[in-house]
């Protein structure tokens, strides 16, 4: 026995007694389904021991992935020794690809290098050369026969192709028929091919006219057991193409944005710019006129809401109404534009699109470093950084060139827009998970930034969109290709799925998600872990429960993840999620209905076809991630622009030139005035793809400008408003609403905080969390509060905060009793009634004043006289009979808002 | 230029305190389209005339066995011991008779096991339906499936299609209530509304590990004001909308703001108040087993679930769990067969002297079925490819064994009823047609049963 000998089975038995689930696999087994991602998934086991999910394991964490196991403490000394042999790079480190070695050290024996062995195998992995012995044999002896009594009904050239199964390729045998895999390579008595030729199952017998000759069983047999060695690799007869794209390229969306010049109008006068003389112009086609300009105190709570999600304050609003200048209005947007609130207003919409949360949702584990993503986003958006650099970090910031240690810690966090899905972390089966994982990607990616569904292409061929199942997996092998980083302990029981997180680069001077621990605080945890750590291995190994064991190995990983947060010395160590390249590219098979059983010819990595002009780019080596940012980004995607014009438009207006934001394909709804559409698009591109300036050009039109008031004649033929004769009242945002709670009560703490409360809590299961409290006491903006997915705050959630697990490019906009009962009754509204009411009350006495201040801070006017009266009124009725002038203010502060005014946009 | 001459917006000018919802929630199937669409949940006619109005789904967390309860199979005893022929995921096992006796009852000769003997007396009643499927035998896919009939997708709940598809008659309460939900196996996204209107979502009382006694509502009472005072404030609120919708007219969303708050409003005083069990007899209290610690929580969940459905809302699920026995069968599903036996017969002759069973649909079962052969000796695993549920009232068909699986119970073998199939047919019962209650998303119209779903008749009464 060589000295490795125990190594692999003491890992494969911990991670049966942590996982406890190697069961399901062997169930699926005897189900006869192929498995080629077993329990025993070596980096599945590496994440095990990766206790600061660095992506690699140090010594120390090594020796205490070992130590876990009883046998391996008699056998403490040849750790070291072991680890330095497996080090091949002598970096003091194992990486995963060093760390593989584990699994392949002993040849045919132990069970985890022959299930090693088995995953390799699989559809898409390179066969390896068969030898001369084999290759002789196969000839001689197999493929005569495959060819003589199978290939007549089981192969491409079959008249009618029976129960799927195609014999004329290695992989059309792998791959099977109907009923499974027809050969389990070293297995024949698990093969349904030897099975049917035996003739011993009634329902399973093959050739059908008579049993083959003992000898040819024989063969058959001894062929499968030495491997089923066969030369005929390559893809099994690919499908006909049933996506014709070139008919496709003729839909709007997917040709490209052309520039026209803007119509002539009959009321010369009205148009500010080009924008408004393409609304005009389709106004005046059928017979409409816009409403009037809407009042400047109106115009200016509108913009400020939508520029950066809080109400303005009374003294801008007088100098607005003050400011006679012709560009005072250019001058707030302008200081809007620039203000720091600007990316937090905006940063959110695109968080709605990113999916942004802060745990996996399903089983629930937090990701305590998605905060980076949140905040790169408000970032990016407050720099204005250009939109196709927007993008392309997004999906390949990793490998783009960084002038500095903050430029490529900055590139690596945009990255986590493919890390930060929703996953189930406690899937069982390894190869399931990662296409679901490839799937949630390729939905996102291409509902974000293309505004289609590709997702449905998984399992066939697009319905509406020319999208073949083909496009699918060729972006799929780019994904596949791709390393996903999204942390999580896999400790913690049950999380099968954990992989490490990127640690960024020390000269970035990003901040920590959490302070250092204090020298006295690390010494007890420390202690704690030692204590833990003996008490483990003091229990005698047939008494080790498994119940207690996952418990104690939940504690250990935090514990131990909590501590190596923390360099020698104390400072911080930052970690983002993200994405990194896979050690080899490896291209997709096509799963035939996008069943992991199912593995049908390997597509080559590439783009969707029909989006791009000739011929798609092609992907020589590495992922591919570089030439789809390229390809999102480029101004020839006919797209890319469209989408996020039309984004920013739903955002102003309240609702899409096209009305189906994530969705400009065939399915989607056609563009109300798509000159104007393609216009926005192609201005946008070439001024840099600016959103500020894009922004800023929208919201100095007439259109924007106008008032929200009815037109009972334009009602009746545009109920909708899809033509924009006036503005859309709009109900407030979730957040905006609690910012603007806040705002107007005088507590809101503008200063952005550092991390997130869900990063502060660290690693675990979301279920533990409980963030009522805060969601009552703090008082930073909405957008910083925690993202738990399936735990959405209740004052997002009644306001219909986007569902965190989806792309969502416009939320919808409710009006139901649990928000009518949230501003009667919530503790959090009341605080800020009654915080107001202090505001106003300066103690002068005037009840007057009172109400006109209440009235400006809340509402940006003044009270009508009708109004004014009203509310005197109602505070001396109040204060008669329920007690008190305060409590009088505190319910007239309340009541202004909680009435509709307030939760509008006009 | 409203056809009748009269439009919301008048009516709503001349109402104050006197608030009629139900009047008012009328206009919108009679408004415009739009109209309808930022009310989502006014009352629609179905497709065709219903069965059942409402709908009461009692939800097993964690697959009751199938072969231990209501799919008795003899085979499976005289084999006991011996080693399966499907021992999926645990080589080696061997088939487990169940460890409770079965007896027929009733007129209809319905078999269920000794853990039901209350459930049993009513056998009449039930529509035994023992050939579930469900795709996969994990719990949280299985649950999804079984919820919102995709383990993949983020979809409506069954309950928010049925809201969707009917709205609610209920101006008090909301159309949608599950008690105690699950935080595992999808957590809210089994009761959640994904792209229907957010309305439709369940409002979620109590959760799981919670005493259903300690329930409370958020933000349903006033920590200062007292009713009456609060309506003080809640006439200047109105009057500023009215005002509002008087300077600008045409403003949806400021007509559901009035219409929201009235509801609000009535909802303080009437869910409490439903849930408020004190004015339930003696009597009543212990045909729910409210009198029984082993009972009591339970059955506080089926009393208010009749009384939900009798203050008109539409869609009620509770839940129940955990019965995922691995190991310890016959201490754990005993100890919940005996939680929820006398709560469901309790629930089920109530809901009768009521008169409401008929036009109610009672819904039993888990998300999947337990393997007929053992597991840690004294255990079931998990088994999708057959299993049982029952359904009473809201027109099942009353004391029907319908399917049947195999005769160890690995595999429905007759009238396999998939989840989508089971769905389809809840609508049906409904009055809803599957394949017509759609809704466009992503470009799709969207259905609960996907592109799948057959409907039953054979268990339709």
């Amino acid at each position: 026995m060589t000295r490795f000998a125990g190594r692999p089975i003491a890992l494969v038995l911990l991670v049966l007694l942590l996982a406890g689930r190697a069961d399901a696999q062997a169930q699926a087994r005897a189900q006869g389904k192929a498995q080629r991602f077993p329990v025993f998934d070596p980096e599945r086991i590496f994440m095990m021991g990766d206790a600061d999910l660095d992506g690699r394991l140090s010594l120390d964490e090594y020796r205490d992935q070992l130590r876990a196991f009883p046998r391996m403490r008699a056998a403490a000394n040849t750790i070291e020794p072991m680890f330095r042999r497996l080090d091949a790079d002598h970096d003091g480190f194992l990486s995963l690809s060093e760390y593989r070695k584990v699994f392949q050290r002993r040849p045919g024996g132990a069970p985890a290098a022959a299930l090693a062995d088995a995953n390799r195998s699989g559809p898409g992995a390179r066969s390896r050369a068969l030898t001369p012995e084999q290759e002789r044999f196969f000839e001689s002896k197999v493929r005569p026969v495959l060819a003589t009594h199978c290939a007549k009904c089981h192969s491409s050239s079959a008249a009618k192709l029976k129960g799927g199964l195609r014999v004329d390729s290695r992989e059309g045998l792998l791959h099977g028929g109907d009923s499974g895999p027809a050969i389990v390579p070293n297995r024949p008595d698990e093969s349904l091919l030897v099975q049917a030729v035996r003739y011993r199952d009634d329902d399973l017998r093959m050739p059908p006219k008579g049993k083959l000759p003992d000898a040819i069983i024989a063969d058959l047999e001894s062929w499968v057991r030495m491997g089923a060695p066969d030369p005929r690799i390559g893809p099994v007869a690919p499908s006909p193409p049933s996506v014709d794209v070139a008919r496709g390229r003729e839909f709007w969306s997917f040709r490209p944005p052309k520039r026209s010049s803007p119509p002539v109008v009959k009321r010369a006068d009205w148009p500010r710019g080009e924008l408004d003389r393409f609304l005009l112009a389709a106004l005046e086609a059928r017979k409409l006129n816009p409403v009037g300009d809407a009042g400047r105190a109106r115009l200016i709570r509108r913009v400020t809401f939508d520029l950066i999600g809080l109400p303005p304050m009374p003294e801008e609003v007088d100098a607005f109404l003050r400011d006679e200048a012709p560009e005072a209005f250019e001058r707030v947007v302008d200081r809007l534009l620039a203000s720091r609130r600007f990316g937090e207003r905006w940063g959110r919409h695109w968080l709605d699109v990113a999916r942004f949360a802060e745990s996996s949702g399903k089983t629930n584990f937090t990701y305590s470093h998605a905060w980076r993503y949140r905040d790169w986003v408000i970032g990016a958006l407050n720099a204005d950084l250009p939109y196709d650099r927007f993008v392309r970090e997004q999906i390949a910031g990793d490998l783009m060139p960084a002038e500095d240690d903050r430029e490529r810690a900055s590139q690596l966090i945009a990255t986590g827009f493919l890390a930060l899905g929703s996953k189930a972390h406690d899937a069982e089966n390894r190869g399931q998970f990662l296409l679901d994982v490839i799937d949630e990607q390729i939905e996102a990616t291409t509902r974000a930034f293309l505004g289609i569904t590709v997702a449905c292409a998984r399992c066939h061929d697009h319905k509406v969109d020319p999208i073949s199942q083909r496009d699918y997996y060729a972006l799929a092998g780019v994904f596949r290709s791709t390393q996903t980083c999204s942390g999580t302990l896999a400790g913690v029981f049950p999380n099968f799925n954990a992989s490490p997180l990127i640690e960024l680069p020390h000269g970035a001077g990003v901040p920590a998600a959490v302070p250092s621990l204090r020298p006295e605080q690390r010494a007890s945890m420390e202690e704690r872990l030692a204590a833990l750590v003996r008490e483990r291995d003091a229990i005698p190994p047939g008494e080790m429960n498994r119940d207690r064991l996952r418990r104690t190995t939940s504690i250990l990983s935090m514990l131990r993840y909590r501590l190596a947060l923390d360099r020698p010395g104390g400072l911080p160590r930052a970690f983002a999620m993200g994405v990194c390249e896979r050690d080899e590219a490896a291209d997709s098979p096509l799963y035939v209905r996008g069943e992991l059983d199912q593995p049908g010819e390997v597509v080559p990595r590439g783009l969707v076809p029909v989006l791009c002009d000739g011929t798609p780019p092609s992907i020589a080596s590495g992922s591919g991630r570089r030439e789809l940012a390229d390809w999102l980004a480029s101004r020839e995607n006919p797209l890319t622009a469209r989408v996020f014009v039309n984004r920013v438009w739903l955002h102003l207006f309240g609702r899409g030139l096209v009305p189906t934001p994530d969705n400009l394909g065939a399915a989607g709804q056609p563009p109300s005035h798509p000159e104007l559409l393609d216009n926005l698009a192609v201005v946008f591109m070439a001024d840099g793809w600016s959103i500020k300036r894009l922004i800023r050009r929208i919201v100095l039109s007439r259109a924007y400008g106008l008032d929200s008031t009815n037109d009972p004649r334009n009602f009746e033929a545009d109920p909708d408003n899809a033509l924009v004769w006036r503005m859309s009242k709009r109900r407030l945002e979730a957040e905006a609403l609690r910012d603007a709670l806040l705002a107007v009560a005088g507590r809101l703490t503008l200063e952005p905080p550092v991390g997130s409360p869900v990063a502060r809590t660290g690693e675990g299961l979301a279920m533990f969390l409980r963030f009522t409290g805060l969601e009552n006491s703090d008082t930073h903006r909405s957008v910083y509060l925690p993202v738990v997915r399936d735990q959405v705050l209740e004052s997002m959630a009644l306001f219909d905060f986007a569902d965190p697990s989806l792309v969502t490019g416009e939320r919808p906009a409710t009006t139901g009793p649990a928000q009518a009962l949230y501003f009667l009754n919530s503790s959090f509204v009341i605080r800020q009634a009654e915080a107001l009411a202090e505001r106003i009350r300066p103690g002068d006495g005037d009840n007057a004043a009172c109400i006109d201040r209440a009235y400006r801070i809340a509402l940006a006017r003044s009270p009508t006289t009708g109004e004014r009266e009203r509310a005197l009124g109602f505070l001396r009725d109040f204060a008669a009979k329920a007690g008190g002038v305060a409590a009088a203010w505190s319910a007239f502060c309340q009541a202004l808002l909680a009435g509709a005014e307030f939760r509008y946009i006009d | 230029m409203h056809p009748t001459g009269f439009s919301r917006r008048d009516w709503l000018r001349s109402v104050s305190s006197g608030f009629g919802y139900m009047a008012f929630a009328g206009w919108s199937t009679l408004a415009s389209a739009s109209d309808a669409k930022r009310s989502p949940l006014a009352p629609r006619a179905p497709h065709f005339p219903a069965r059942a109005r409402h709908v009461i789904f009692l939800c097993m967390n964690g697959a009751p066995s199938h072969v231990d309860t209501f799919d008795h199979k003899p085979k499976l005893a005289e084999h006991d011991g011996k080693p399966s022929d499907r021992p999926g995921r645990i080589p080696g096992a061997k088939l487990m008779g169940s460890p409770w006796r079965f007896r027929q009852h009733g007129a209809s000769g319905l078999w269920v096991s000794e853990l039901f003997p209350r459930v049993a007396a009513h056998t009449d009643e039930l529509c035994v339906v023992r050939s579930m499927q469900t795709d996969l035998p994990a719990h949280p896919e299985a649950y999804l499936m079984l919820h919102t009939g995709s383990s993949q997708f983020i979809r409506p709940s069954l309950g928010a299609w049925t809201l969707y598809g009917l709205g609610t008659e209920c101006d008090d309460l909301p159309g949608f209530i599950a008690l105690k939900p699950t935080g595992r196996n999808g957590g809210a996204q089994n009761y959640g509304s994904a792209f229907l209107p957010a309305a439709c979502q369940a409002t979620r009382i109590s959760s799981e590990g919670q005493p259903i006694a300690q329930a409370r509502i958020g933000n349903i009472r006033n920590p200062r004001l007292d009713l009456k005072t609060q309506r003080l404030q809640l006439d200047l609120v109105q009057a500023m909308n009215r005002d509002l919708l008087e300077r600008e007219r045409v403003q949806p969303g400021v007509e559901g703001v009035i219409e929201s708050y009235e509801l609000a409003f009535r909802m303080q005083g009437k869910l409490p108040e439903v849930m408020d069990l004190a004015g339930e007899s003696a009597a009543t209290k212990t045909l729910y087993g409210l009198d029984d610690p082993a009972t009591a929580d339970f059955g506080r969940q089926c009393l208010l679930a009749r009384r939900f459905v009798q203050a008109g809302v539409r869609f009620v699920e509770l839940t129940h769990g955990d019965w995922d026995q691995h190991r310890g069968l016959k201490a754990g599903h005993a100890r919940n067969a005996r939680a929820v036996d006398r709560p469901i017969a309790g629930l089920l002759a109530d809901l009768r002297a009521h008169g409401l069973l008929d036009q109610t649909l009672v819904i039993w079962g888990g998300e999947f079925g337990r393997t007929p052969h053992g597991q840690n000796s004294d255990g079931r695993d998990h088994n999708n490819k057959g299993f049982s549920l029952w359904l009473a009232g809201g027109g099942a068909r009353a004391g029907l064994a319908y399917g049947q699986t195999d005769e160890l119970g690995y595999e429905a073998v007759e009238h396999p009823m998939h989840v989508h199939d089971l769905h389809a047919t809840i609508l049906h019962l409904l009055g809803l047609d599957h394949e017509r209650l759609t809704y466009r998303y992503a470009g799709r119209d969207m259905r609960l049963t996907d592109v799948k779903g057959v409907v039953h008749r054979g268990i339709i009464a």
